[in-house]
């Protein structure tokens, strides 16, 4: 069996990664989908500290994180299309009205 | 590193070598053993048998989204019934009872939907 | 679970039949402002089972899932008034600028759940699924106006915000499951003792994003002043009010059950960041010429204020300090979006030197706000008074002298910029002096903010003895 830690770190790899595409792309949707990998590293570690504790609590976070991220997924893109109907793009650098 | 988790690494760099031949095998028959005709019109674009007309890049109509983005939630809403129904001959009457609620706010959502036009291909 | 467990829900139950009855009156009336009186009259009806909770000992449901406690009711009462407020602003003022006129008090009353569950939830599970199911009606809310450019640029901000923040907490979340092997709160203050400290640091950390991101707390406050300002007039009073106070519920319930500031010392952490956000609001809020902007920077600082109340937890004074300040602040609050609400719908501006002359041509809307903005700076006899007064003494109380020293600066700094909208009403000149339609439901609701803010402020012994008893219930 590969040890918990491995899982672990992966899933702060995975985090890492995520957050970093939050913060260096400009692209909304590539923003969105770095989003959801923060979310499934989430899910990495519940179900890695699930197994090594042999708790199911953590299993069961996960199902509810799998559905909070599908739901980001409708209302993240319903909001992102309506800001491209409006302004033709998703590049949040245009996206500039509010600011002083 | 323990010996257990070298031979569980083993399986996976068996699995993907084997799983890489799988895959690269019969392209490579094909590649030997296939006549080849090369005709100008086998590098179109396949459109149903009608000859290609215009840019591929034209802009497609979204209609589609409002659909995906219904289905992705009904879709997923649908891993709560799987332990529920894995578990279900042991829970109560109760359990049933707050499924049926669960599923019957779900229909809310769908006629909400139905009635606002959201499912009509316009 | 047993059915009594049911009886112990029933105003979440409640709403969360009111918001899908809503949504099946918006399907079969064409009159929406009738879907907003349904909902004026629901949430009002729900303040019945809420007050029966009143009674009831402190305990925990639903498999230790969820707390029945005077800290959960206090903020079911303020959730649900502020909604009602924010729901009759709404009606007055929402009409023609969205054909999905009959959703948007659905959701409305779909945040409040959220907002209800978020504040009584004692199972990181069901913490994390309220703080997201508040987000997500939120983000929506907040991108309402589909035909309003501005209004779609504060909804992706807010979303791209809030999603990235309530990521980072669920890894805080995920790794504080890890450290204790359980998800109920109370389990997880039993077994945190053991926990390694560098995570157990790491874990508060990453939490601390997601509930800062609600509160807007320095440095989670960027996107404040954009989603205020563009998001609809009534959507940012009740995010800046509403959401807010959750979010402080749920901090405090987090910091003060789970983490033993013996073990991990957060109260200087908090205090600092009380400190920087005070501040950091104060001196943005001071070149503002809109006034949703200006809102926004101050109640950027208002959250500075209210931290010192959850740093100060020990003693009589900080935390009923911090459930009074929450009220009377969601009172003036509110009044001030409804002011805003009211110009912006009149004169169709937000510009601070617009309200030129407004004592002249809204004579009762001009005084209430300057009745408003004498609160939010925290002149007596007015509500935010009294809550400035308890977290400053609670501060004093808990040996944060430099912290209260700070807060009695930034409100002297404050003063300028409130001072400058009284001035804008009362001294400059007016560009006209015809006198402005006041619309009857937007009227009822600014006169109810007017009425709380001043009553908290004359006679505050009421709430102080609510917010005493709902804080000595909230460990259980």
């Amino acid at each position: 069996m590969i040890p918990v830690p491995y899982y672990l770190t992966i899933s702060a790899v995975l985090f890492t990664v995520g957050m970093a595409g939050v913060l260096v792309r400009r692209n909304a949707l590539v923003i969105f989908m770095a989003i959801e990998l923060m979310l499934n590293s989430v899910n990495l570690t519940f179900v890695a500290f699930a197994r090594q504790l042999a708790a199911i609590e953590g299993q069961v976070a996960v199902f509810f994180v799998i559905v909070i991220a599908a739901v980001e997924v409708v209302v993240g893109l319903a909001i992102i299309i309506a800001i491209f109907r409006a302004r033709s793009t998703v590049d949040i650098d245009d996206v500039d009205l509010l600011r002083g | 590193m323990p010996p257990n988790v070298v031979v569980d690494w083993l399986y996976v760099g068996v699995f993907a070598i084997v799983g890489t031949i799988m895959a690269a095998l019969p392209l490579a028959v094909v590649w030997l053993l296939a006549p080849r005709a090369d005709l100008p019109q086998k590098t179109l674009t396949y459109e149903s048998g009608v000859i290609p007309f215009g840019q591929a890049w034209a802009q497609f109509n979204v209609r589609y989204y409002l659909f995906a983005l219904i289905f992705v939630v009904f879709d997923v809403e649908v891993i709560y019934l799987y332990p529920w129904a894995v578990v279900f001959r042991r829970l109560s009457a109760f359990a049933f009872v707050e499924m049926l609620i669960f599923v019957l706010i779900l229909l809310v959502g769908l006629a909400y939907a139905w009635r606002k036009g959201a499912l009509e291909w316009v | 679970m047993s059915a009594s467990d049911l009886w112990s829900i029933v105003p979440e139950l409640w709403l969360a039949g009111l918001a899908i009855f809503l949504l099946l009156v918006d399907l079969l009336t064409a009159r929406k402002s009738l879907v907003g009186v349904v909902a004026v009259m629901g949430l009002l009806l729900s303040i019945i089972p809420i007050g029966s909770l009143l009674t009831q000992g402190a305990r925990t449901v639903i498999f230790g899932s969820y707390a029945v406690d005077g800290f959960a009711v206090f903020f079911k009462i303020l959730t649900v008034i502020a909604t009602a407020l924010v729901v009759l602003a709404a009606i007055d003022w929402l009409p023609g600028r969205s054909q999905y006129e009959g959703e948007f008090y659905a959701l409305l009353v779909f945040t409040a759940l959220g907002l209800v569950l978020m504040a009584a939830s004692t199972d990181i599970i069901l913490l994390a699924l309220s703080i997201e199911f508040v987000s997500l009606t939120s983000y929506v809310l907040a991108g309402y106006l589909k035909g309003d450019v501005k209004s779609n640029e504060a909804g992706v901000k807010y979303f791209l915000y809030g999603a990235a923040a309530s990521a980072v907490m669920l890894f805080g979340f995920s790794i504080l499951y890890g450290l204790t092997g359980s998800t109920n709160l109370y389990e997880i203050a039993r077994r945190v003792a053991n926990a390694p400290l560098p995570a157990l640091y790491l874990s508060i950390a990453l939490m601390l994003s997601g509930f800062g991101f609600k509160i807007s707390m320095v440095p989670f406050h960027q996107w404040t002043p954009d989603v205020y300002e563009g998001a609809p007039t009534p959507v940012a009073a009740y995010l800046s009010v509403a959401s807010k106070a959750a979010g402080f519920a749920a901090l405090v319930r987090m910091l003060m059950v789970v983490v033993d500031p013996g073990r991990l010392n957060w109260i200087l952490l908090i205090a600092v960041l009380s400190a920087v956000s005070m501040t950091l609001g104060n001196l943005l809020a001071l070149p503002q010429r809109n006034i949703k902007r200006m809102l926004a920077y101050s109640s950027i600082s208002h959250a500075g204020f209210l931290l010192i109340g959850v740093a100060a937890f020990r003693g009589d004074f900080g935390t009923p300090g911090l459930l009074i300040y929450l009220l009377g602040y969601m009172f003036t609050q509110l009044g001030a979006f409804f002011v805003a609400a009211l110009i912006g719908q009149q004169l169709g501006t937000d510009d601070i030197p617009d309200y030129a002359g407004l004592s002249r041509r809204a004579p009762v809307s001009a005084l209430l706000m300057a009745v408003f903005m004498l609160s939010l700076t925290g002149f007596p006899p007015t509500s935010v008074f009294i809550g400035k007064f308890y977290v400053l003494a609670g501060a004093i109380d808990n040996g944060l002298l430099w912290l209260a020293i700070v807060g009695v600066v930034n409100s002297v700094i404050s003063l300028y910029y409130y001072a400058g909208v009284i001035r804008a009403m009362y001294v400059m000149p007016a560009a006209s002096t015809v006198p402005l339609r006041e619309p009857a439901a937007l009227q009822v609701a600014l006169g109810i903010a007017g009425l709380g803010t001043l009553l908290i402020g004359l006679y505050p012994q009421p709430i102080i003895d609510l917010a005493r008893s709902a804080v000595l219930l909230l460990r259980i």
